[in-house]
């Protein structure tokens, strides 16, 4: 058997409870400086010359912010998971309806929105909204869920007179291929899972 | 995935059979081979595992109120950073650059161009559908762990969109979650 190797000990921010060398990522810098300044001096050597400059000087402080936005520049490789495309989406149909005149209406899209619904915390449903859309008869739709998926499946009519297909179980994860495969007329691109009321593409 | 995390989407705690047991440690030793003379640390034999299943087919193996392992449906467990930062050398590591930090720090996945520019750093022999640790640029500590999307080649050729999906980052819901109660 190999040595064993020995564990690291880490040294976490009382403050914020980050690594201390996260700190400034942290919710809270500010709230964390005085302890760092006690704790862990070494990881920024910047922040003990600015406490120090600070008793002289206030100007440091505008310094430090100035060093905090052109490093945040530096290298923007990765974009935010919940970037505003997503809320764009969202908001881009009420923007329509607000035009001037109200005569513009939203065309109907063609998609499909699947949702899961919790209830009793650990039983779920499935809906699948918008397969008419595609021309697909709902009524053979959820026959067909019902007996890939080996659970109830019906035809509900949901808000706005809409008929939407209720699957019991929560079916999100396969439920993008199978009617991919089934119904060849719907894309993939048009399928989009609603996560916390915000639509997210499938594929 | 623990961007929001709380002891609420805990749906069940069962202590597990040792048949589960020994499949659970097995696979751990398979997936980071550098665990294999610590596992009796890390899971003794004497005291129960629980696994705890939550929400969106999660599972959280949990010793001795601590959770140490994470897993979907049936992918491979991933440590919690907790963990990795005691034994920083069992997972393979990719690094992204300093402007990442921040986003990735709020949940975000990694996208190619944070990990190959001159920030960043690349594991070569990762492959795609891999646990790897994030590291960051001037940082000591993982930041956080991933599941890549891409091979580290296919990344560094193709050098646009996500390159690996953030599972669990510092100060995300697990993290905060030190004991389970």
């Amino acid at each position: 058997m190999a040595e064993k190797p020995e564990p690291v000990r880490v040294l976490y921010c009382q403050v914020c409870g980050l690594p201390a060398e996260y700190c400034e990522f942290g919710p809270d810098f500010e709230k964390c400086k005085p302890w760092i300044i006690q704790n862990a001096p070494d990881l920024y050597p910047d922040l003990l010359k600015e406490a120090n400059e600070r008793q002289a000087d206030k100007a440091a402080e505008q310094l430090q912010s100035v060093g905090i936005s052109s490093s945040g520049d530096a290298g923007g490789g990765i974009q935010g998971q919940a970037d505003p495309s997503g809320s764009n989406i969202a908001s881009k149909p009420e923007e329509l309806k607000r035009l001037p005149g109200g005569k513009i209406k939203k065309k109907e899209k063609q998609e499909v929105l699947i949702e899961k619904i919790v209830r009793n915390k650990r039983k779920c449903v499935t809906v699948v909204k918008g397969l008419d859309l595609f021309g697909v008869k709902l009524s053979d739709a959820s026959k067909k869920l019902g007996k890939k998926f080996a659970t109830g499946a019906s035809v509900v009519k949901g808000p706005t007179d809409k008929e939407q297909i209720d699957v019991q179980g929560d079916i999100s994860y396969d439920i993008v291929g199978f009617i991919t495969e089934t119904w060849s007329e719907v894309p993939e691109s048009a399928i989009f899972f609603i996560e916390d009321g915000k639509k997210v593409a499938a594929a | 995935m623990f961007k929001k995390f709380t002891f609420e989407d805990i749906s069940a705690q069962n202590q597990v059979k040792t048949s589960v047991q020994r499949k659970i440690r097995q696979n751990i030793v398979d997936e980071y081979p550098g665990l294999e003379p610590l596992m009796d640390d890390l899971l003794p034999k004497k005291v129960p595992l629980i696994v705890a299943k939550c929400q969106n087919h999660l599972n959280l193996v949990v010793v001795s109120n601590v959770p140490l392992f994470f897993n979907v449906r049936d992918g491979p467990y991933m440590p919690t950073l907790r963990l990795l930062h005691q034994y920083p050398n069992i997972m393979k590591k990719l690094q992204v650059d300093r402007g990442a930090i921040k986003f990735v720090l709020s949940g975000a996945n990694i996208m190619c161009p944070g990990l190959t520019s001159p920030g960043g750093a690349l594991d070569e022999d990762v492959r795609e559908e891999t646990p790897v640790a994030i590291m960051a640029e001037g940082k000591q500590h993982a930041l956080a762990i991933g599941f890549t999307k891409m091979s580290a080649k296919d990344i560094k050729s193709i050098n646009k969109g996500i390159g690996v999906d953030t599972m669990h980052y510092l100060n995300d819901g697990l993290w905060k979650m030190q004991r389970l109660v």
